[in-house]
């Protein structure tokens, strides 16, 4: 037992003893596991509708000052980026490597610009490279429409810091991964086992904003200012 | 203001009672945040339902916190973290230390963390000749003004636009305009080049889950997240009540923790960390440290009336709903935590009810913390124990003391107390007038400072009872509608001896 | 049916008034209360300042008081509350007396409640035309759950204005000794809620607990208003002999 282990003890031992009980060994029963059982069913009615799911999760992005806005084809999706990034006159760009992203061919629509594809290799370009761009352009996981929630867990290809240094961030959502409540998303994690578990799972719900002054809401304090989430139909 | 330790909480409060900017900003700022939580609450629905779940599940996890403490320890170093466990503030502080100093840090960012606060980190770092950075941009501030957060939402509540804007300014070595978005643009962009640069980020804990040792941040700013990705070593500093069982447990928690803090339905970041980054990520930390603190925590478990506290959030919502601390502000409570929840958690946690001063006395117990508290701890009820066990540890005021005594032996037998009320009719004679009395005398000083007393009545209803009762008599005679009420009175009263029903509230 | 009257040591020792008045009002529905000689106080002031001994040898002369009572009722939702959260635990060391507590408890109701949930009244046929406002108490709302009770019978008073008042659930910082102790953070909140109170423009002010009222109305004089402040038993009671 190396020292680390050998103060775990000591400092459960003693919580044990403030209990006034041995430690449990096996899993003590957890019968209030989760949310409560009226909002399963409530958020499980809503799942099922996949258009309200969409209008939802619209509405509260919207709410929390982000941009959003769905589309039925790649190409509606495409033009639609390409013509907000050259109105904002965007030149750098950084995203994750990612299969829809590579069939959305952006890099060859805004060729004028520095592109950065997030591979994992060479940290500090990289680090840099996003620390420089406009515009983060990242695919999420999940979303969430009962509060707005974008998803993003890191991985090789899926570096945090592109959904946080830009200054405006587009996630393109697929609508097949849009579920109704936070706990769907949570049992999803819990399933995905020790191994496999990605270092950074983020929820992301809106513009970086912060009321520390006056309590006068400001947007983009540290993390994007303007985000923009794309829901692309795909089912 | 700077509130010093040597001033009682009245002699503060005085002070920021005083101070009309304070005054005003306070009460503004806890009145948006309150009526946020109001309507967030409304809007989510079945309020009082998830708040006992929250509840629930706060209680299972601080009773079985060995348990899913060890679970967390163990999985969160499966996954590479080295957890260290420290029994107080110092010791933490002496971990921290030593990992900056092996890794020869330079400068620490830091987003924001209470128990940061709590075990006074900063100073200890920049004793040990490493800069230290308070990145969320409240915490900025009043680290730029050496204060202490005067809220646990919005640290910097006691400050004003223009105060804001000279110390940034100073900062800057240019003059900044007192406006919001020239200065929180500032504060991006040199605190950018920090995050940058630093070697180590430390982040605080706002739970962690057992099931599979990861850590998660809920803030706004996204400071939080630039400490965990950019900078080399991570060390996060977490009470350790912080734990919650699973993932499933976080969706309640992240449910009731920002509607309450600020009404809103998530916090713009909630991120999950476990471990350090994987072999072929691009960014995350090298290397992880969580640091478990107890720090007069473990004192709270196993007392019937205080393990409740460990239940707590840290979501500020008594703050905001405390009448007492929206006229006299954070600073006026003397510690590292304000309101409701630092004026009980202060002196439980140092388990010294003879140091600690009149923070417990500064509440009308008017119960609206506990209403607003989204895991329904009992503050009210707290902060009559507290005055209890400092009593019984003989520390109370004497004069208060002797007052009690007298109050026993009155209260004990009513026709003592009869006696007294004649005596008093007599003794406040000179000082009547017009029915009430305003003279500032005697324990009544405070009170007749701001309002008028009314004098005693004569006869008091004990004294008038015997002519009463003839008259009612004959109203009770003449009543009219008797019967039907008769009747239900019978059916309640039949229905108590069955059990079937009764008059408790809970 | 034995209905008993819990006076209250403030409403016994300084307004009579409202314990006469709530007693005419249960009189008119052939409820003849009687009032047990034995009652002192609940022992809240001892009991909130941490003295539990002192509190605990006032409250058995209430235990004892009221034991052959059917129904005790009190014109104080914080008295009421006291017994209602806090006497279990006041006696929980003693089984025989955590008993008497518990029956106690069953049995007490703050006035309001009493009227509507146990004798069904909410029209006491009442006229009163004035404007009105209602500051509800804490003790009464939060410790007893007594929110709509007075409101319920306030609105059938025939010609009675009932007025809003902002910010109606802050505490009014009375507080028992806490108004004594910490008199200038108590002297903050009252002012600020007398500041309320007079916003709405009402001529009367109306509540369900003595100490409150007494720390308003205090307040009120103070700043040399004149405002009638009054307590809802001497309200209805007054409503009622107008009609009777
Ligand atoms: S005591 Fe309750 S309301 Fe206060 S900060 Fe803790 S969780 Fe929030």
């Amino acid at each position: 037992m190396n020292e680390q282990e050998q103060a775990q003890r000591q400092f459960i031992v003693n919580i044990s003893q403030r209990l006034g009980r041995p430690m449990p060994k096996t899993p003590p029963e957890h019968p209030f596991r989760g949310a409560p059982p009226f909002w399963k069913e409530h958020t499980r009615a809503i799942a099922a509708d996949p258009a309200r799911m969409i209008a939802q999760f619209i509405e509260c992005w919207q709410q929390a000052g982000g941009e959003a806005k769905s589309f039925p084809s790649l190409d509606g999706l495409r033009t639609f980026i390409v013509d907000t990034a050259t109105e904002m006159k965007a030149r750098a760009f950084i995203r994750h490597r990612h299969p829809l992203l590579d069939e959305l061919k952006l890099e060859e629509e805004l060729s004028e610009s520095d592109w950065t594809v997030w591979d994992g290799q060479r940290p500090e370009e990289m680090k840099n490279k996003a620390n420089a761009a406009d515009i983060g352009v990242i695919v999420a996981d999940y979303a969430v429409s009962a509060t707005g929630t974008i998803v993003t867990m890191s991985s090789a290809d899926k570096g945090r810091s592109v959904s946080l240094l830009p200054p405006m961030l587009i996630a393109i959502v697929p609508a097949s991964c849009i579920r109704s409540s936070l706990g769907e998303v949570m049992s999803q994690i819990s399933a995905i086992g020790m191994e496999r578990m990605p270092a950074g799972i983020h929820f992301i719900s809106g513009p970086s904003r912060s009321a520390d002054i006056e309590n006068d809401l400001t947007i983009g304090v540290h993390g994007p200012g303007i985000v923009y989430a794309l829901i692309f139909e795909d089912r | 203001m700077k509130a010093t330790n040597e001033q009682t909480v009245l002699e503060r409060a005085k002070q920021a009672l005083n101070d009309e900017f304070l005054r005003n900003a306070v009460k503004l700022t806890t009145e948006k945040l309150k009526n946020g939580r109001l309507s967030a609450a409304k809007q989510l629905g079945n309020w009082e339902e998830w708040r006992e779940r929250a509840r629930q599940i706060r209680q299972h996890t601080i009773a079985h916190l060995d348990y899913y403490l060890n679970q967390f320890a163990d999985q969160a170093r499966k996954q590479g973290v080295h957890v260290h466990f420290a029994k107080d503030g110092k010791e933490a502080v002496e971990i921290a230390i030593r990992i900056a100093i092996s890794k020869q840090a330079q400068t620490v960012v830091k987003s924001k963390s209470m128990v940061s606060e709590e075990i006074h980190m900063n100073e200890a770092l920049e004793q040990n000749g490493i800069e230290s950075v308070e990145t969320d941009l409240g915490e900025y501030i009043i680290q730029l003004a050496g204060e202490m957060p005067s809220h646990i939402i919005i640290p910097a509540i006691h400050k004003n636009r223009k105060q804001i804007a000279e110390l940034l300014s100073r900062d800057a070595n240019e003059t900044l305009a007192p406006d919001t978005a020239v200065l929180a643009g500032y504060v991006r962009k040199k605190l950018r080049e920090k995050f940058l640069a630093a070697d180590i980020g430390m982040t605080g804990c706002n739970f962690a889950i057992a099931e599979t040792g990861s850590i998660v941040l809920f803030e706004n700013e996204g400071n939080a997240r630039m400490v965990s990705t950019l900078p080399k070593t991570q060390i996060t500093l977490m009470g350790m009540e912080r734990i919650v069982p699973t993932w499933d447990d976080l969706e309640v928690m992240a449910t009731m923790l920002p509607r309450s803090a600020t009404g809103q339905r998530l916090t713009v970041y909630m991120s999950g960390i476990t471990g350090p980054r994987r072999p072929d990520d691009g960014d995350g930390p090298e290397e992880m440290h969580v640091i478990i603190l107890d720090n007069g925590r473990s004192l709270q478990l196993g007392d019937p009336e205080f393990q409740e506290l460990l239940h707590c959030i840290r979501c500020g919502a008594c703050l905001n709903a405390c009448p007492v601390y929206r006229h006299i502000g954070g600073h006026s409570y003397g510690s590292t935590y304000s309101g409701p929840i630092g004026a009980v958690l202060k002196p439980a946690l140092n388990k010294n009810v003879l140091e600690w001063d009149d923070v417990a006395n500064a509440s009308s117990l008017c119960g609206a913390c506990y209403e607003a508290c989204p895991v329904k701890i009992p503050l009210h009820d707290m902060l009559v124990y507290l005055r209890r066990r400092k009593n019984e540890a003989g520390a109370g005021l004497c004069s208060e003391k002797w007052m009690m005594k007298g109050f026993k032996v009155v209260m004990a037998k009513p026709h003592r107390l009869r006696a007294v009320l004649k005596a008093g009719r007599l003794g406040q004679m000179p000082l009547v007038r017009d029915g009430a009395i305003s003279a500032h005398l005697g324990p009544l000083k405070g009170w007749t400072a701001y309002r008028r007393f009314p004098a005693l009545a004569k006869p008091s209803f004990r004294e008038r009872w015997p002519h009463l009762q003839a008259e009612l008599k004959e109203k009770a005679r003449r009543a009219s509608v008797k019967e039907h009420v008769q009747l239900r009175l019978k059916q309640i009263r039949e229905k108590r001896t069955k059990k079937t029903g009764g008059n408790r509230d809970e | 049916m034995k209905v008993s009257i819990m006076i209250t040591c403030l409403a016994d020792a300084i307004y009579p008034k409202v314990g006469e008045a709530m007693a005419r009002i249960l009189a008119r529905y052939g409820i003849e209360a009687d009032f047990p000689q034995l009652q002192t106080c609940c022992g809240q002031p001892a009991f909130n300042s941490g003295y539990w001994d002192e509190a605990r040898a006032s409250a058995l002369t209430m235990l004892e008081a009221f034991q052959e009572s059917d129904f005790v009722v009190t014109p104080s939702g914080s008295c009421a509350g006291m017994i209602h959260h806090y006497y279990l635990k006041l006696f929980e060391s003693d089984e025989a007396r955590y008993r008497q507590a518990e029956e106690l408890i069953d049995k007490t109701y703050e006035f309001s409640r009493f009227l509507v949930h146990v004798m069904g009244v909410t029209d006491v046929g009442a006229h009163f035309p004035h404007k009105v406002t209602y500051h509800p108490s804490c003790h009464g709302s939060r410790l007893l759950g007594v929110k709509d009770e007075p409101l319920k019978l306030l609105e059938h008073v025939r010609g009675l204005e009932l007025i809003p008042l902002p910010y109606a659930e802050d505490c009014c910082g009375f507080g028992g000794t806490f108004s004594v102790k910490m008199s200038d953070i108590s002297g903050a909140m009252v002012s600020e809620k007398v500041d309320h109170v007079l916003e709405t423009k009402a001529e009367v002010l109306v509540g369900i607990d003595l100490g409150c009222l007494m720390n308003i109305a205090g307040h009120l004089r103070h700043r040399g208003q004149s405002l009638r402040v009054m307590h809802l038993a001497e309200l209805l009671d007054e409503g009622m002999g107008v009609t009777a």
